[in-house]
């Protein structure tokens, strides 16, 4: 190659993802299927089940957006893959709601005027839920520890704190967490 | 000759009567309510589509784009025959196969949809790849083989403007500039008797909106549909047939529901190359999204500016002249780059009086990523300089600060850096009102370690909103009754978060006494609403918003002839409240407007109604950057920051926080309080962490876990104070919040830093190693063993 000149490109193709047989319970319903064994779980639920309300936003564990529920454990949805997942229990935003019945922490958003942009608002609201179920009243250490892997880029957080501590107040007379 | 008549004789009794008023309490209205967001119910419940959500339903094809490796360099060639070879790739596309312009950028289009035969940056578009996967596509990609010759990198202004520097465009590495010239600011600092110099650096920011880029297209063979967000829908409908060569009328743009936008969206991302894939396989859905490295890589930034500024007073602290010259980090191509340096000097000495000014700014090019709108336009950064020298004049003259700011606020009457008089200018009441909060508030104290430093900090800002400077700046909107007896807005204007839809739809219920739960809104979709201008420059509220006022008052004019005729009295005599028309004299009598609606469209009225707004600004005398009408109106906010400095660590926490904004009139307060604290978390990230780190070209931090974001540890409970002074050509008094939120964050969180530690940051973000580099002038870099944590430790395993 003459000199300066710079040449890239030309990779061959990426090396066959084998498939896996993904079954998981997923809000509730057995969920089976065929997916490339790096499949993430939030791509999983996102492009793979339609469940579009679990957000991705920096898929590398640092926001929250994609925060759902395994085994009544937050996690981070992007960092977790759907193989990691077999037989477990996952539950996403679209469980919240009973029918037309909203979650508290659903309402109490709504209510505070917590959801601008709305992006972060399914992670949060997951991440919120498994907070109060493990600290009903939470000190603002407890609060801090739980919440602050949730990035929000358009409220500065006090709709968010305060949507959560008035759902606190209430809680926990709330429809249990699923 | 006449003689006066004598005055009439004095009475208590006053000479006209009042009319009795219809009402004991005037009835509540949707403006001024708190009401829910119109959106929020699909937001809460994940049901809300964003673009990337419309992936796994709709799309047919997958599309991706190959993106420059060099920062700068001559394409030699580019070889898509490997990516044709792969399996499951249907097409590969260069600037060959663009059919149009092969264009784009908002006010200077020099920004090449996929490049022709030089990048200029390393997020330049070479080629789309369209595959029958998403996997396919980016295996295609990365086949693509692309001969380069390496060109000299321009990492920086002074690289660029350096005597043998590489011209990055024919005409040379400068693209532009703005002078302000008002009095004889030279002789007036010979002649001040205090006078203080700065440089300050701002850094290039990212907006870090969550949602990244994604979008769908498809092509009928007739109307190309495009679904992406973006800030202005009509704009880039414009652009998008120019690149791609369609009559605009074949070009329809949607908006989905937007994750945030903060000037991030106002110039194109990959809608071009979406539409063009979709141009190429008619018939197909094709679906195109970023990832996160894609997005920051790729994305507009704030302008980095380098500002030198001299401030001169008098010794009782009166400014009397302002020397200021600006040079911008334009980065690759400059988009809305000329916009953002005339708003940069327009507020270059910000709320205060000064009748001696000199200012030049210059946008300069190179390799680094191209920038444009982001919350702020260059107002921010000055905002950093001009409330930086205040404190720096006050410790200089031994005067309080405060005291200092209030003796030179312009007063109603005074005018600002472009000449333009305030007729309501609102920063003394402001800052006292925040003053008044923070000494009369809050909790006691915690006595700190001798490590940590207390300090707190305040700013006053100004902003004039809108495009200004003659820039033709409309809004038009439609308002309309329908045949179910909802209220109808329709609007071009874009919902990313603000809180857009119910500034209309409470606006438009106010004035057609409706409730807010009968209003709807139809945005955002080139192909169903009128044109409403870009959704920023904290223009909305005022413009989409005068225009719904407009539309909705004609509209009344009609419900109320038709009320007349069902209670028999003249239209004049009914009000519109709660959903009824009600007689207002006498015993009231009322009809439900949805039966006034029913019958009206029975009679054979349209019951929809289309209003324009469109004020005047003024351009500037070129010379002098003077202007009796630069912007439409001016916002005041005064803001106030304490801060805790840990000298040890140079981590600096945020504990208290107050905001006063003048808002003219708050159509909705919930959402008001909600522009300000998130635009005060911005201005914490910008003053403290946030910063796109470049390295020959190269961003060396494009993703979360380098690029710092504020979390729920770094921001306070912001509180708020909201006046409401009204504007007499807002809708209902109203002015807007947008952007100030954020420019007035920064330089409060800066001088609470100087304050707390007596020495000035004049580089931002003040993280950490900075505080270390203020507190430790004389040596040149930390100790080996001082470690930073420039990271908060919010990953969740
Ligand atoms: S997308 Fe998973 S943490 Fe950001
Ligand atoms: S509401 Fe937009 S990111 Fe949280």
């Amino acid at each position: 190659m003459p000199e300066n000149v710079s040449e890239h490109g030309g990779a061959a193709s990426p090396a066959d993802d084998s498939i896996w047989h993904w079954r998981c319970k997923v809000n509730g319903q057995i969920i089976e299927r065929d997916l490339p064994a790096s499949t993430t779980l939030l791509h999983a639920l996102r492009d793979h089940c339609s469940l579009t309300g679990t957000k991705g936003a920096c898929e590398e564990g640092e926001c929250g957006s994609c925060t759902v529920l395994l085994d009544g454990a937050p996690v981070n949805s992007c960092l977790v893959l759907a193989a990691q997942t077999q037989d477990c229990q996952v539950t996403t935003i679209e469980a919240m709601a009973s029918g037309r019945k909203l979650h508290i922490l659903q309402d109490k958003f709504l209510a505070a005027g917590a959801a601008q942009c709305g992006y972060c608002t399914p992670g949060l609201i997951m991440a919120a839920a498994a907070l109060l179920k493990q600290h009903p009243d939470p000190t603002p250490d407890e609060f801090l520890q739980g919440m602050e892997g949730n990035i929000c880029r358009c409220t500065g957080y006090k709709a968010i704190s305060e949507a959560i501590r008035q759902a606190a107040q209430e809680w926990p007379t709330p429809p249990e967490v699923p | 000759m006449a003689t006066t008549p004598a005055p009439p004789p004095v009475t208590d009794k006053p000479l006209i009567e009042p009319s009795p008023t219809p009402y004991a309490d005037p009835p509540p209205s949707p403006v001024g309510a708190s009401a829910r967001r119109l959106d929020g119910l699909e937001k809460v419940t994940g049901e809300a589509l964003y673009a990337a959500d419309f992936f796994p339903r709709e799309a047919d094809l997958f599309a991706t784009i190959l993106r420059s490796h060099e920062a700068h360099a001559e394409v030699l060639s580019i070889d898509t025959a490997p990516a044709m070879k792969v399996a499951g790739v249907v097409g590969v596309y260069t600037h060959v196969d663009v059919p149009g312009t092969n264009r784009q950028g908002l006010i200077k289009r020099d920004h090449p949809v996929l490049v022709e035969d030089r990048v200029r940056y390393k997020g330049d578009a070479l080629a789309v790849v369209v595959a029958t996967s998403e996997s396919a596509a980016h295996a295609g990609r990365d086949a693509i083989r692309v001969r380069y010759r390496p060109l000299p990198v321009v990492g920086s202004i002074d690289d660029a403007l350096a005597p043998k520097a590489p011209k990055l465009f024919p005409n040379g590495n400068v693209m532009g500039g703005k002078r302000i010239r008002k009095g004889d600011a030279d002789r007036a600092l010979a002649e001040a008797d205090v006078v203080v110099s700065e440089t300050f650096q701002t850094q290039t920011v990212d907006h870090a909106f969550l949602d990244v880029e994604a979008g769908i297209a498809r092509w009928d063979g007739r109307t190309l549909v495009i679904h992406a967000s973006g800030q202005w829908v009509h704009e880039e409908r414009r652009l998008i047939a120019l690149a791609l060569g369609l009559p605009i009328e074949q070009v329809r743009v949607i908006q989905p529901a937007t994750g945030g936008a903060f000037g991030g969206r106002e110039d194109l991302g990959m809608q071009v190359h979406v539409g063009l894939a979709a141009l190429k396989h008619p018939g197909k859905t094709i679906a195109l999204r970023y990832d996160r490295a894609e997005s920051m890589r790729a994305r507009h930034k704030r302008h980095a500016l380098r500002i030198h500024y001299t401030l001169g007073a008098r010794g009782d602290g009166t400014l009397t002249a302002a020397k200021v010259t600006v040079f911008s980090d334009e980065g690759a191509y400059a988009s809305t780059g000329p916009a953002v340096i005339r708003k940069a000097s327009s507020h270059a000495t910000g709320p205060y009086r000064v009748p001696n000014v000199h200012v030049d700014v210059y946008g300069v090019y190179t390799n680094n990523n191209p920038t444009g709108a982001m919350r702020g336009f260059g107002a921010c950064q000055l905002a950093v300089a001009y409330e930086g020298m205040i404190d720096r004049l006050a410790r200089k003259l031994g005067m309080d600060r405060v005291e200092l700011r209030r003796r030179n606020l312009v007063r109603s009457g005074d005018a600002v850096t472009t000449g333009q008089v305030i007729p309501l200018a609102t920063g003394v009441e402001c800052l006292d009102a925040v003053m008044d909060r923070f000494r009369n508030g809050g909790r006691p104290l915690e006595p700190l370690p001798p490590y940590r430093r207390r300090g707190w900090g305040v700013s006053t800002i100004c902003f004039g909103l809108g495009y200004g400077d003659g820039f033709p700046d409309a809004s038009r909107a439609g308002v309309r009754f329908t045949r179910d007896g909802f209220l109808e807005v329709l609007t071009g204007a874009v919902e990313y978060g603000q809180g857009l839809l119910n500034m209309v739809a409470q606006i438009a219920a106010a004035e057609l006494g409706m409730p807010i739960e009968k209003a709807r809104v139809i945005w955002a979709d080139t192909g169903r609403t009128l044109e409403s201008g870009s959704s920023s420059a904290t223009r909305q509220t005022y413009f989409t918003g005068n225009a719904v006022k407009r539309a909705a008052s004609e509209l009344k004019e009609e419900i109320l002839d038709i009320a007349g005729t069902h209670l028999h009295v003249h239209p004049h005599e009914i009000v519109l409240r709660d959903g009824l028309a009600v007689t207002r004299f006498g015993e009231p009598r009322s009809v439900p407007i949805a039966e006034l609606v029913a019958d009206g469209f029975n009679r054979g009225y349209e019951l929809s109604v289309k209003a324009l707004y469109k004020p005047a600004t003024l351009c500037e005398n070129f010379e002098t950057g003077q202007s009796p009408r630069a912007f439409i109106t001016y916002l005041f906010v005064s803001h106030l920051a304490q801060v805790v400095v840990d000298v040890e660590t140079g981590q600096v926490t945020v504990e208290r926080y107050i905001a006063c904004h003048d808002v003219g009139k708050a159509i909705n307060p919930q959402s008001v309080d909600g522009q300000i604290t998130g635009g005060v978390a911005q201005g914490i990230g910008m003053a403290l962490m946030e910063e796109v780190v470049m390295r020959e070209g190269r961003m060396a931090n494009a993703n979360f876990t380098d690029y710092i974001l504020p979390t729920f540890r770094d921001v306070p409970p912001v509180e708020t104070i909201i006046l409401e002074n009204q504007d007499p050509g807002g809708p209902f008094g109203a002015r807007g919040v947008g952007e100030p939120p954020l420019i007035a964050a920064v330089p409060a969180v800066l001088n609470a830093i100087h304050d707390a530690l007596g020495v000035a940051p004049h580089t931002t973000p003040c993280n950490p190693q900075r505080v270390w580099e203020l507190l430790h002038p004389e040596q040149a870099e930390p100790p080996a063993d001082i470690r930073f944590r420039t990271a908060p430790p919010h990953a969740r395993p």
